[in-house]
């Protein structure tokens, strides 16, 4: 109101400064794709909580273990199917980490299991360390997955980049390879080979690495078919650059985040289809367990002694969603195409 | 399209070929023979038994009998029983498998429709965050895992559900809803995003300027054009289904396929494990191939430009 009634007097107002060369100042610094792509993902919070707990899970399944006094496969009958007692939270009666089984029978009593053993998962029906197993076979659970999707990398960069890179011929001949295999369903391929090679971490890796390459190999050569044709690959190409630097500074670069993301669900694929093998009897044998193991075990329990599946299957559950969380954001980050 | 069709069922055959070429191998890899570990069996006994199932042939000759078996469909004698064909036993499994796969594939397919549905039309709201968390959920929880959960809560301390078995309409609840969880997630991610983009395009606003009511709209341009595509996810969905049909036909004790697949695995009965192996080959192979012939034949676009992976 009073606004509109002072007098507006031309001594009011001074001449901008004016600068021409302002125009043409660039006043935030630029940014890379690389760094661009993980602002996104910083802004994204899912994507951040799933890298969050991952990071969280890696760490704690490499220091947890050593943090029992007892190993992986330290047998004691004497103190088999102990529930959970954790110090501290034992008081808390509604987390059931008090050593009360579900009868409400204090089995530390009972079994006169001494006062300083507090088994913070439990005990599996052979007395071992629940917490040690649990946390070991998530180790063994990310190193299978892990070994897994590297070695997809390799491979399906390697051969989706040779196809699409001399096209013509080479690639004719093998895309009719991969049109057959596509055809073979990874399930019974995997399972065929577990059977002549015994269930092992290694036959594991190998079996889910035989038909998991295929998807990177397919996606990694319609990136580079799509690229090869660009401007940017033929002027480089025109100044003489080699193959080599064609591929290495170019094209790769170019197919790193489609490489990137597709590599981050390979990993919780191949945590899943290992958990599947254990649970139908092909995996992981005994006394070594990956989380898959543990849960096929505990649910035989699970009426009696629910803390030997719910652990290990909680764990296994946050890591799956963790990595969907965080692929779907590092392809919201990354691929241009969703870019808002 | 009729030699692109040609072209796939060629190909088919081919991959159907190569399957059964290698479990064949492998079943002749794998040490010892159903008839070995027989003690009590004199050598003419054995002989008379290699003899009667064709164990005695050279290698390649049993290849070509298998082949020829194979064409006409005889998967060959289980070790299990005695007398038992592989056949019959998928037959017998047939029944309760294809029953909770289709009542998984129905339930699951019309909620994830429901919700990606609602998901898209508001977008950005509660409803669009809660059905995309559950999605995500779906996605990413192992239907083993969520089915033993569910058995634990529902059907032992609620006591809502039978824990196990199959004998009855009532027993069909939780498997089928364990197997649908899957199904629910990726039908409904996938219309969201389908039904965002046709929600975006001209003709959608063209029809509304004519004056078409929202709910028409809606109904008759945005979901019928976002279901097309769902056809292409319906070959990865019924590979999931049959995988996760192995476990939690196991976990119910339901007597189908997968659950007679994973005993004879632990049973080490290599006839039944190469013929449901096979059986399933097949499955999934015809299923992708009707799959990409429908997908053609509904929408010309798309038609011999090699499929999505």
């Amino acid at each position: 109101m009073s606004m509109s009634e002072r007098k507006l007097t031309p001594d009011l107002f001074r001449p901008a400064n004016l600068d021409t060369g302002k125009g043409e100042e660039i006043t935030k610094p630029s940014l890379s794709f690389w760094q661009d792509a993980f602002r996104r993902l910083k802004k994204n919070k899912a994507a951040m909580l799933g890298l969050f707990a991952i990071v969280f899970i890696i760490v704690f399944s490499l220091i947890a273990p050593s943090l029992s006094k007892y190993g992986m496969d330290d047998q004691e009958l004497m103190r088999a199917n102990l529930p959970p007692k954790i110090p501290g939270l034992e008081k808390i009666g509604f987390l059931g980490v008090d050593g009360v089984d579900i009868r409400g029978v204090d089995q530390y009593e009972m079994k006169n299991v001494p006062a300083e053993d507090k088994f913070w998962f439990g005990t599996d029906p052979l007395g071992r360390d629940q917490w040690v197993r649990v946390w070991k076979g998530t180790q063994i659970s990310l190193y299978i997955a892990f070994l897994a999707a590297t070695i997809d990398l390799i491979v399906g960069v390697a051969y989706g980049g040779i196809s699409a890179f001399y096209g013509g011929r080479v690639d004719d001949a093998m895309q009719r390879v991969v049109e057959v295999l596509v055809g073979i369903p990874n399930l019974v391929v995997i399972i065929l080979f577990i059977i002549i090679l015994d269930p092992g971490i290694l036959s594991i890796t190998l079996a889910l690495v035989i038909t998991g390459w295929i998807g990177m190999s397919r996606i990694v050569r319609a990136q580079i078919l799509s690229l090869k044709n660009r401007e940017f690959v033929l002027a480089s190409k025109t100044l003489g650059s080699t193959n080599g630097r064609l591929i290495t500074k170019h094209l790769l670069p170019n197919t790193l985040g489609a490489i990137i993301v597709t590599s981050t669900f390979t990993i919780p694929g191949a945590i899943f289809f290992e958990a599947f093998l254990s649970f139908i009897g092909l995996g992981i044998q005994p006394p070594t367990a990956s989380l898959g193991a543990l849960i096929a075990d505990g649910f035989r329990s699970l009426r009696i002694y629910p803390h030997l599946a719910i652990y290990p299957a909680s764990i296994m559950c946050i890591l799956m969603i963790s990595f969907n969380l965080l692929g779907d954001g590092l392809r919201d980050a990354l691929d241009p195409k969703m870019r808002k | 399209m009729l030699r692109y069709i040609t072209k796939r069922v060629f190909a088919m055959f081919l991959t159907l070929l190569i399957i059964a070429t290698i479990t064949f191998f492998l079943m002749k890899l794998l040490p010892g023979s159903p008839f070995n570990n027989q003690e009590k069996l004199t050598e003419s006994q054995r002989y008379a038994l290699n003899e009667k199932y064709g164990l005695n042939d050279p290698v390649p000759v049993q290849y070509i009998n298998y082949l020829g078996k194979l064409a006409q469909g005889d998967l060959g004698y289980t070790f299990q029983f005695d007398g038992r064909t592989v056949n019959s036993m998928i037959a017998n499994g047939m029944g309760p498998s294809a029953t909770v796969g289709f009542e998984a594939l129905v339930f699951g397919t019309l909620v994830g429709l429901i919700l990606g549905i609602a998901a898209a039309l508001k977008h950005n709201s509660f409803i669009d965050y809660g059905a995309m968390v559950m999605a995500v959920f779906g996605i990413a929880i192992p239907s083993f895992v969520f089915a033993g959960l569910l058995q634990y809560y529902v059907g032992v301390k609620l006591g809502w559900l039978p824990v196990a078995f199959w004998n009855g309409p009532e027993y069909h609840i939780m498997p089928a809803f364990s197997l649908s969880v899957g199904v629910i997630a990726t039908v409904a991610r996938f219309m969201r995003t389908e039904m965002l983009e046709i929600l975006g395009t001209d003709y959608i606003l063209m029809a509304r300027s004519k004056g078409i009511s929202k709910q028409a709209v809606i109904i008759k341009h945005c979901v019928r054009n976002s279901m097309i595509p769902i056809i292409t996810i319906l070959g990865p969905m019924a590979i999931g289904l049959i995988t996760g049909s192995l476990v939690i036909e196991n976990i119910f004790a339901i007597p189908g396929i997968g659950e007679q697949f994973v005993k004879s695995i632990n049973l080490n009965d290599y006839p039944v494990i190469m013929g449901t192996t096979l059986f399933y080959s097949f499955l999934i192979i015809v299923i992708i191939l009707v799959v990409d012939i429908l997908y053609g034949i509904i929408d010309p676009r798309i038609r011999v430009a090699g499929g999505k992976s």
